[in-house]
């Protein structure tokens, strides 16, 4: 039997918002060094989902557990405009109290996986969505997280800089043992890049498919997702 | 020219001067004091409303009073009545801004510093209060405006020299010219202070409007 290590799991969780039923019961896992892709259509939680993960939201019923730190990258970049990439990139480095060589050896080493290195002493305004929205990545990836949550990553960005961004994360997932959940609203976004794929149901949203993509080429991955769905009758 | 002859370019920057140096001072002071209200509004429930009740009772008290009372308080030829008008004109100007910053300043921003590990007043130093900066250069622009204005009418009422105190003084020798004159100082200075500093500097700030 295959052995992989387990970094979460979310077991049968329930969230409301008010009488709006949001999250219906929902689990799943994520193994270390793997991509898992949550899709759902738009207001199926899948935000909720990762806030829930993240501790920045209480399930109502159901439990997480954790083998690691899981951090979130919100849907917005939230750079600072007044702080340059490599500042913005080195926040929780400094508050962490690291030496400056260790923050910079960091902050390297983030910037050359995303490839935005040159942009460094830019500020947030003078680069494009692309390159904010990686230097985000970096500055929460530079904590060194072991689950590393991504919200809505691909939204705003043209195709060419989503699939460098998906062939970035997905290396960083493989080569550094990371465990990568990216959510989104659009399976064809995500179905080259994704190790494993779970489908949110509308809302409230229930696990309506797992689909396990590892061995399958990326020509025969979006027929087999297909296939799950219209077996469903989604 | 002829005015400028008479008054002599020493008098016209003096007065110049200390008025301005005056609504600067008041304007700094409210400033100041709306951002540590700003801080306190952040802290609890009970101390929000109690800023808002505080930022409703000062937008409500006319300059009127405001300067009768501080010159009966300070006297006649006291230079604080200029500069505490000022600094009370300015202070719920700038405090309805930081408020208005606040309210919507996003949840996601105090969320994302808890999450890099921020303490408390690293939250304010580095994410809320340079979060403000757009609402506050807006504010600024407004509030030295309104200070300068203010503390002209407050050097008007009792003081020994600024471009109030001397418009005053040619309304009381009954010449409209010198109180024309003054008047056209008064403007210009507004003028070139708006051109040249508050407009460039909410242009600048504009710039640190987050992404959300």
């Amino acid at each position: 039997m295959e052995h992989r290590d387990l970094a979460l799991r979310v077991i049968n969780v329930y969230k409301s918002f008010g009488d709006h039923l949001v999250l219906n019961g929902v689990s799943l896992e994520a193994y270390r060094g793997e991509v898992v892709a949550i899709v759902g259509p738009n207001g199926a939680g899948k935000t909720t989902l990762l806030r829930i993960i993240a501790g920045l939201e209480n399930p109502d019923r159901g439990s997480i557990v954790l083998h690691g730190k899981a951090l979130l990258v919100f849907q917005e970049n939230l750079l600072l405009p007044w702080k340059r990439i490599r500042d913005n990139i080195a926040l929780g480095l400094l508050y962490a109290g690291l030496p400056r060589e260790e923050i910079n050896r960091r902050i390297n080493e983030a910037s050359q996986l995303l490839g935005i290195t040159r942009y460094l002493d830019k500020y947030p305004w003078q680069v494009s969505g692309g390159t904010a929205r990686k230097a985000a990545i970096a500055r929460i990836l530079v904590l060194d997280p072991d689950i590393l949550l991504l919200d809505e990553p691909l939204a705003g960005l043209d195709i060419e800089t989503r699939r460098a961004l998906l062939e970035r994360i997905k290396m960083i997932a493989h080569e550094r043992n990371k465990t990568i959940i990216v959510v989104d609203h659009s399976i064809e976004a995500v179905a080259e890049h994704a190790d494993r794929m779970y489908i949110l149901s509308h809302p409230p949203a229930r696990i309506e498919a797992h689909i396990d993509l590892r061995e399958t080429s990326p020509e025969k991955r979006l027929p087999l997702i297909y296939k799950a769905l219209s077996s469903l009758k989604l | 020219m002829l005015f400028a002859a008479r008054e002599g370019p020493g008098t016209i920057l003096y007065n110049t001067g200390l008025t301005l140096l005056r609504s600067t001072l008041g304007f700094l002071i409210g400033f100041a004091a709306a951002i540590i209200l700003g801080l306190v509004y952040t802290l609890n429930p009970v101390l929000r409303e109690a800023v808002r009740a505080l930022n409703t009772v000062l937008q409500s008290i006319s300059v009127l009073i405001w300067i009768v009372v501080l010159v009966m308080v300070f006297g006649v030829l006291s230079p604080l009545p200029p500069v505490l008008v000022a600094a009370l004109v300015s202070l719920p100007i700038v405090l309805a801004a930081v408020v208005a910053g606040l309210d919507t300043s996003s949840r996601k921003l105090a969320e994302l510093a808890t999450m890099l590990g921020a303490s408390r007043l690293q939250y304010y130093r580095d994410f809320l209060l340079p979060s403000l900066a757009p609402s506050l250069a807006g504010a600024t622009r407004s509030a030295l405006g309104a200070a300068l204005r203010i503390s002209v009418v407050a050097e008007a009422f009792g003081s020994s020299g600024g471009i109030g105190y001397m418009i005053a003084n040619y309304y009381n020798l009954a010449e409209p010219r010198g109180v024309f004159a003054w008047g056209v100082i008064l403007v210009t200075v507004m003028i070139l202070l708006d051109k040249l500093l508050l407009e460039p500097l909410e242009k600048r700030a504009a710039r640190w409007s987050i992404e959300t």
